[in-house]
């Protein structure tokens, strides 16, 4: 009789002991970062990721169109030329490798201010969906960086005038509003940075030049 | 004291097991609640269908991307496939691949450098202590300024369109979720790392921003770094070609 009862016990507390260990486990391996957040940064997160996957369903919608027309053109026996030119107009409107126009906005930059606030600035064009990017008439592509202290900026080692032009391509609402909404990255350069006036303007065509830097990698190789 | 020892050794071995369990048990319940603790505070009814609702935003976000590389390689392969006058097509074709390595669509590998960046070992509630958004892009901005020809943060490829973002203590990067550490892979010409560390706003960087707030930076040259592909769109819905510019043959 008390060996089953010391038996009982010690299955029970073996099973329990199980269970917060698997518990435990659980816990540790659950997604670090979410559980972290505040209900605030979880909705900035939810609305990011949300965006992202309304263009990543449109862009797979785009590549089902290309690949159906691209199967039919070839068993028809037919070339698909021109769709093979579309695409390649596209990619390299998007790379950076040819100019774009559209609609968007030109910010005008006066006054001292650092090559890090003018980065600043570009990421949050990035963050509002800018779509092509020029910095006094140089196309913002990977590898491009404003750096310099303030009054000696340069891009792509040319100097940068006081009073110079970034230019973007985008929804001229959404870049405005999201440059210049109070506590944005406008108000806080001005707190940086005193002595600089950024103005934006909304625009209904904005050109912007293809880059001049070659894309193509030499130290780097495609690798599957 | 030896009547300590003796009561031990008369008692039964299961009695010894018991206790040992139980000792562990204690522990872990101790540990659950420990861990419980702060999350405690914020199961309030709205985040746990937030975090719900992020989790499976970011499962169709991975299921999405992984369909667009699958559908790109598939266009590829029907490109080259593709009939017709042989030297015109193959034109294209080169000038597609070329468009796709320089936009980031492709996968690269090279010599290059791993960086690890961390947040400081106690960050004690000090938001300086914690990696923000813009150490990561400064870093990335130095090593292009060195000479680095891809880069990527936590896997996500830094393309013309990549924003860096703070979100709470971990950062968004193409709209990616992004935790510490954070690894960023670079591949560029052999005097990258000379380039670097010898550039002045890096050594400022440095002195003013990781060595004052205990922030954990490492590194390491490695002979084939990869950088993965960027798998996220590429439609522009404002942007079009030029029209004055140079028709394609």
């Amino acid at each position: 009789m008390t060996s089953s009862r010391q038996r009982w016990a010690i299955t029970l507390v073996a099973a329990v002991l199980g269970l917060l260990v698997v518990a435990q486990l659980r816990a540790q391996g659950a997604n670090p970062g979410l559980s972290n957040l505040s209900a605030q940064e979880l909705t900035l997160v939810i609305a990011n990721v949300n965006t992202r996957n309304e263009q990543l369903r449109a862009e797979v919608a785009a590549l089902d169109r290309q690949l159906t027309s691209l199967t039919e053109a070839q068993s028809r026996g037919e070339s698909a030329l021109g769709q093979l030119r579309s695409d390649l107009a596209a990619l390299e409107a998007w790379a950076g490798l040819t100019a774009v126009v559209g609609p968007g906005v030109s910010i005008r930059i006066s006054g001292e201010i650092g090559g890090e606030g003018i980065e600043d600035l570009l990421n949050e064009l990035r963050n509002a969906g800018a779509e092509a990017i020029a910095v006094e008439g140089v196309r913002v592509v990977p590898g491009t960086v404003v750096y310099g202290a303030p009054g000696e900026l340069s891009v792509e080692n040319t100097p940068l005038p006081d009073g110079f032009e970034i230019r973007a391509i985008g929804s001229p609402q959404i870049l405005t509003g999201t440059l210049t909404r109070s506590g944005g990255v406008i108000a806080q350069l001005g707190a940086t940075y005193p002595d600089a006036t950024i103005s934006v303007t909304p625009l209904d065509s904005v050109s912007i030049p293809a880059t001049d830097r070659d894309l193509v990698p030499s130290d780097a190789q495609p690798s599957l | 004291m030896t009547a300590v020892v003796d009561r031990l050794r008369t008692l039964p071995s299961w009695q010894v097991t018991l206790t040992g369990a139980l000792f562990v048990l204690g522990f872990l319940i101790a540990a659950q609640l420990a861990a419980e603790g702060p999350r405690v505070r914020y199961t309030s009814q709205e985040r746990a269908p937030l975090i719900e609702t992020a989790l499976q935003l970011e499962q169709q976000r991975d299921t999405l991307q992984a369909r667009i590389l699958e559908l790109r390689a598939r266009i590829v392969e029907l490109e080259g496939q593709e009939p017709g006058s042989v030297a015109l097509v193959s034109e294209l074709n080169a000038a597609l691949e070329q468009a796709r390595i320089a936009g980031g669509l492709v996968q690269l590998a090279g010599p290059g450098i791993v960086f690890r960046l961390e947040d400081a070992e106690n960050p004690a509630g000090a938001s300086d202590a914690l990696v923000t958004a813009r150490d990561l892009r400064t870093l990335v901005q130095e090593l292009w300024l060195a000479g680095a020809e891809a880069v990527s943060i936590n896997g996500e490829r830094v393309t013309t369109g990549t924003a860096v973002l703070d979100i709470g203590n971990a950062i968004l990067a193409n709209s990616a979720y992004l935790t510490p550490p954070y690894q960023v892979n670079a591949i560029g010409p052999p005097e990258l790392y000379d380039r670097l560390t010898s550039s002045a706003s890096f050594v400022e960087f440095v002195r003013a921003r990781i060595e004052p707030y205990g922030l954990r930076l490492s590194f390491a040259e490695l002979d084939s770094v990869t950088v993965p592909a960027y798998a996220g769109a590429i439609r522009t819905r404002y942007a079009r070609p030029e029209p004055s510019a140079s028709p394609r043959p």
